[in-house]
């Protein structure tokens, strides 16, 4: 089953849902956050733990330079040799979100915008990573870096903070930011790029890579209005781009069919595309409750964890 | 060209529509917001490109017809030359209209207006006669139909602002008939005015106002853009009475015609000399009032003003009012000897009141001298037998003026020989003591006497009970009130210059209980001041205004010719009291009776019709077309010539052409529709 398709399932035993319009106009973002994870963890009756320092990963022989703290003294015992244990993680891991501010995710036709849609989750993903003792960071980018709050334990106020006053102001462009944090990000981590995503799957790829291919774990949730998705639109107009101003005429019974179509190879493109490079990729519509997108999240990070 | 029906023409915007749509569609789209037009950029363009016309030539065809259908409708029609020089050749009469109401002060309006009435006179042709008529409240030729140019110049020159108010209507109907009298063929009025809004719409009988058929209006607007005026406005007089004189409060006003706020001083003058002067702050477009301290009216006439800083426009900057002391009306109670008493109830409704002040003579039929008949206004005989002599000296001060009630109790009697003077001799006594009282019935409410009472709830005369009262012989005069079984109670008769009234009851206390009833008081005054024809005199007048020759005392013994003298110091013969004065400048009008002493002179306060101070502008079009009976079409407001309806009918033949051509047109759409039909 795709990731698409279980978000269209929607049912999720135990979970509470709740209307993303509701939570836009919650002004509180830290509110808005322990609402929605508190009630997504009660609902899951499983531990969210994720890349905890407890978790024991396997023995190794001791070499010298180990730390003699670390030698199994038990396992010494049974087989009077030196092993060292080895742990899942070592530290707390640093998690970043990446998040689209560009103009385009300023479009909303389902009471909330895209923007305001990542941001909640956004919200709630730091949130929910900052009760893990995890470094929290955020970079906000639209065809440049806009806002960067680097990764740190004491940083969630400043996260949401910086989240709150994020507005799209300018065009986006997804290359030139992502390589430049590509190269920032010297110490791997979870890292979460929530974009609409507009740019040619190649593109996408060229700029995301850099980030896995420096050993970030990377989740890519794409952010789409349900009008983007339906085009529901019936009268002839004039489109405009909003990043761009650039205006079109379109008659939508002409091409409402073949724009689905594009949508559709548009995403199953980023969605085969983003499994080859072992990316985590969740198409989110802002009209499903932010639940689906928590679980989604953790869902993979349960299946990360398992394969690595 | 023009069109009868002109507004049929709308139905073309129904063609539009259709064309309009795909315009608006296409140019004027709605805009609808996307995130990015990443993907609609790569779909085909040809895709989204909207359906196209593809019989041009169909929709042409179509759209022609149905225009040339609705031009049809439309009834269109060729102003032609050939008609317009026609109805313009031939010698012209014109009337030229020059407003000078005193608002043409105002500036340099008056100048303005006599450079455009000299252009006017200039512009006229060889064998073109023209009128000169200056107007304010009312019309006055000041040069009928000459062709004469040197005389409607120098007319021109020696016509100035007079102090009357702008009025169109009357000017217009002057130009009417000048106009209609003329044998020429051309008819054109020049209204030079600063066409003040109030001028036209205060004008009483404005909507008939009509010139004659193909008469050429010619506005000439002489006013200016913005204006700036103060005005005084009316004033009101409260009089009290202290230690037996008149005492007057002034409330005087001041009026803002402009945009701005203004700080004024009002001064009263009285008698020439100002005795006292208020400030007063007047908000833009309002009124602020102030009132002056009272003073004692210590003579007859004195004259008042009100007065404000002269200004752009002076003339409305005063106001002129005369006080007098109160004059009473002196009025002789004659009661039967020994039996005062029974005038007990007339006497003190009398005495209460001051509008007016009644001054009460209590005499016996036998004390009545011939100086109390001369000095009295009104003589109320309270059930008294008269005597011949005693009717005769009645008669005389009758006919002289003066005012006789006749109250015919069981005692009162009048000389068959002076019953030219009564308006029914009493006869026999009507005794209602048994069975039910009499009570009044019918009464003359129309009558002066009996107006007060017209009203609901104004006075309950039924509720009285008459216990006798006098049968009537030979009435021969108007029944005012009668008893319920039809015998007249009260009559009224004029008898040379005076009034009688005959009661057929007592009027005090003894056959009724009217003297009892409220309406007493207020029907016993209204009978004093209906006999002494009494009327407050207005303390102003307004130039303009015809005012009749103001009565003399009836203690005056002259009746020599009155003699008015005008602010400007003319004389003003008026020929006996039967004259009136027409009002034609502003200030003090002083007349007198000649022979009759200073004492005898009145004075009339005259001012300028203060609307005329609003200087606000009409537009001279809507005066046009109203005067015309349609839009003022031609150029700079002139009205033009109607063509004959001969003409008119030629003119418009052209829509039956239309009719036919669209149908054509329809049929060859229809053959063509069939074809491209087939075709495709």
């Amino acid at each position: 089953m795709t990731m698409r398709n279980t978000l269209q399932s929607g049912a999720i035993p135990g979970a509470r849902f709740v209307d993303p319009v509701v939570l836009a106009r919650i002004g509180n973002l830290e509110l808005v956050a322990r609402s929605v994870v508190d009630g997504f963890i009660n609902g899951m009756h499983r531990s969210p733990y994720f890349g905890a320092s407890v978790d024991f990963a396997e023995h190794r022989g001791y070499t010298p330079g180990d730390d003699i703290r670390r030698v199994d003294w038990k396992l010494f015992a049974r087989t009077d040799r030196f092993y060292v244990k080895e742990y899942e993680a070592d530290s707390n891991s640093n998690f970043a979100v990446l998040l689209d501010v560009s103009k385009s995710m300023g479009f909303g036709s389902a009471g909330i915008t895209k923007l305001d849609y990542a941001k909640i989750l956004t919200g709630c993903l730091t949130y929910m990573v900052h009760r893990q003792r995890d470094r929290v960071g955020l970079v906000t980018f639209d065809s440049a870096i806009v806002e960067h709050v680097p990764p740190s334990a004491k940083h969630m106020e400043t996260v949401l903070h910086v989240l709150e006053r994020s507005q799209p102001s300018k065009a986006g462009e997804l290359r030139a930011p992502l390589h430049k944090l590509a190269e920032h990000f010297g110490r791997r981590g979870v890292l979460v790029l929530v974009s609409d995503l507009y740019e040619d799957p190649e593109v996408v790829f060229d700029a995301v890579s850099r980030l896995r291919f420096r050993g970030h774990d990377l989740i890519v949730f794409h952010v789409l209005d349900p009008a983007e998705i339906d085009f529901p639109y019936d009268e002839a107009s004039a489109f405009q781009d909003l990043e761009s101003g650039e205006q079109i005429p379109i008659v939508p019974e002409a091409l409402k069919a073949k724009y689905r179509e594009l949508v559709r190879a548009h995403i199953d493109a980023l969605t085969t595309k983003f499994a080859e490079l072992r990316i985590d990729y969740a198409l989110l519509n802002t009209a499903q409750p932010l639940d689906h997108a928590l679980f989604n999240y953790l869902s993979m990070r349960e299946r990360i964890s398992r394969v690595r | 060209m023009g069109f009868v029906a002109p507004l049929l023409l709308g139905a073309l915007a129904v063609l539009a529509i259709p064309v309009l749509l795909h315009l608006i569609q296409r140019e004027k789209k709605r805009v609808v917001e996307f995130p990015s037009l990443m993907f609609l950029r790569r779909i085909p363009y040809q895709s989204v490109r909207r359906r196209r016309i593809r019989h041009w030539a169909l929709l042409m065809l179509r759209l022609a017809a149905l225009a040339l259908i609705v031009a049809a409708f439309a009834r269109p029609f060729f102003r032609r030359d050939t008609l317009a020089a026609a109805a313009q050749q031939g010698a012209r009469e014109t009337v030229i209209l020059v407003d000078n109401s005193y608002s043409m002060e105002y500036g340099s309006r008056w100048t303005r207006a006599q450079a455009a009435a000299r252009d006017a006179i200039n512009g006229l042709s060889a064998g073109d006669r023209a009128s000169l008529v200056l107007f304010s409240s009312g019309a006055e030729v000041a040069v009928r139909s000459t062709s004469d140019r040197g005389r409607l110049t120098s007319a021109l020159a020696a016509a100035s602002v007079g102090p009357g108010a702008t009025r169109f209507a009357p000017a217009l109907k002057l130009a009417g008939s000048l106009l209609a009298e003329s044998p020429l063929p051309r008819r054109e009025v020049v209204l030079i005015s600063d066409f003040q809004r109030r001028g036209w719409e205060q004008t009483p009988g404005r909507d008939d106002v009509r010139l004659p058929d193909k008469t050429v209006v010619t506005p000439v607007a002489v006013g200016d853009a913005s204006s700036v005026n103060l005005s005084v406005t009316p004033v009101t007089l409260q009089r009290t009475r202290f230690e037996n004189q008149d005492r007057v409060t002034v409330s005087g006003g001041v009026a803002n015609h402009s945009a701005s706020a203004a700080r004024v001083t009002l001064s009263l003058d009285l008698n020439g000399q100002q005795i006292q002067s208020l400030p007063a702050s007047v908000e833009p477009n309002g009124t602020a009032s102030v009132t002056f301290a009272p003073f004692t009216i210590a003579s007859r006439n004195m004259r008042a003003t009100v007065r404000l800083p002269a200004d752009a426009l002076a003339r409305d900057n005063v106001f002129h009012f005369v006080v007098s002391p109160g004059e009473p009306v002196r009025t002789v109670v004659v009661s039967r000897p020994g039996a005062e008493r029974e005038s007990l109830y007339l006497l003190r409704a009398l005495s209460i009141g001051d509008t007016p002040r009644v001054e009460i003579t209590e005499r016996t039929s036998e004390t009545l001298s011939d100086n109390d008949l001369r000095l009295a206004g009104v003589v109320i005989l309270n059930d008294v037998p008269v005597a011949d002599t005693l009717a005769d000296r009645l008669a005389r001060f009758v006919i002289s003026g003066g005012g006789l009630l006749f109250s015919s109790g069981p005692h009162a009697s009048w000389p068959a020989t002076r019953a030219d003077v009564l308006p029914g001799l009493p006869a026999q006594i009507v005794d209602r003591t048994s069975g039910a009282s009499a009570r009044l019935g019918a009464l003359e409410y129309s009558h002066p006497v009996f107006e007060l009472f017209r009203a609901p709830r104004s006075g309950d005369f039924s509720s009285a009970r008459f216990y006798g009262y006098r049968a009537i012989d030979k009435p021969v005069a108007q029944v005012l009130a009668r008893y319920d079984e039809g015998t007249p109670a009260l009559m009224d008769r004029k008898a040379g210059e005076g009034r009688v009234l005959l009661w057929t009851s007592t009027i005090d206390l003894g056959w009724n209980d009217l003297p009892l009833k409220p309406v007493f008081l207020p029907f016993v005054h209204t009978l004093v001041r209906y006999l002494s024809d009494y009327a407050e005199a207005p303390s102003s007048q307004m130039v303009g205004q015809i005012v009749p020759a103001p009565r003399t005392s009836r203690a005056t013994t002259s009746r020599g010719a009155t003699i008015a003298l005008a602010p400007s110091g003319a004389r003003l013969t008026l020929g006996g009291e039967d004259g009136a004065i027409e009002l034609a400048e502003q200030g003090f009008y002083e007349v007198r009776t000649q022979g009759a002493g200073p004492d005898s002179a009145i004075v009339l306060a005259s001012n300028v019709d203060l609307t005329e101070s609003d200087l606000t502008a009409m537009d001279p079009r809507e005066l046009v077309a109203a005067v015309i009976g349609r839009p003022a079409a031609g150029p700079n407001g002139f009205a033009e010539p109607r063509p004959t309806e001969e003409a008119q009918a030629q003119a418009q033949r052209l829509w039956w052409y239309l009719l036919v051509a669209g149908g054509l047109l329809l049929a060859a759409e229809t053959l063509l529709s069939n074809r491209l039909t087939g075709v495709s």
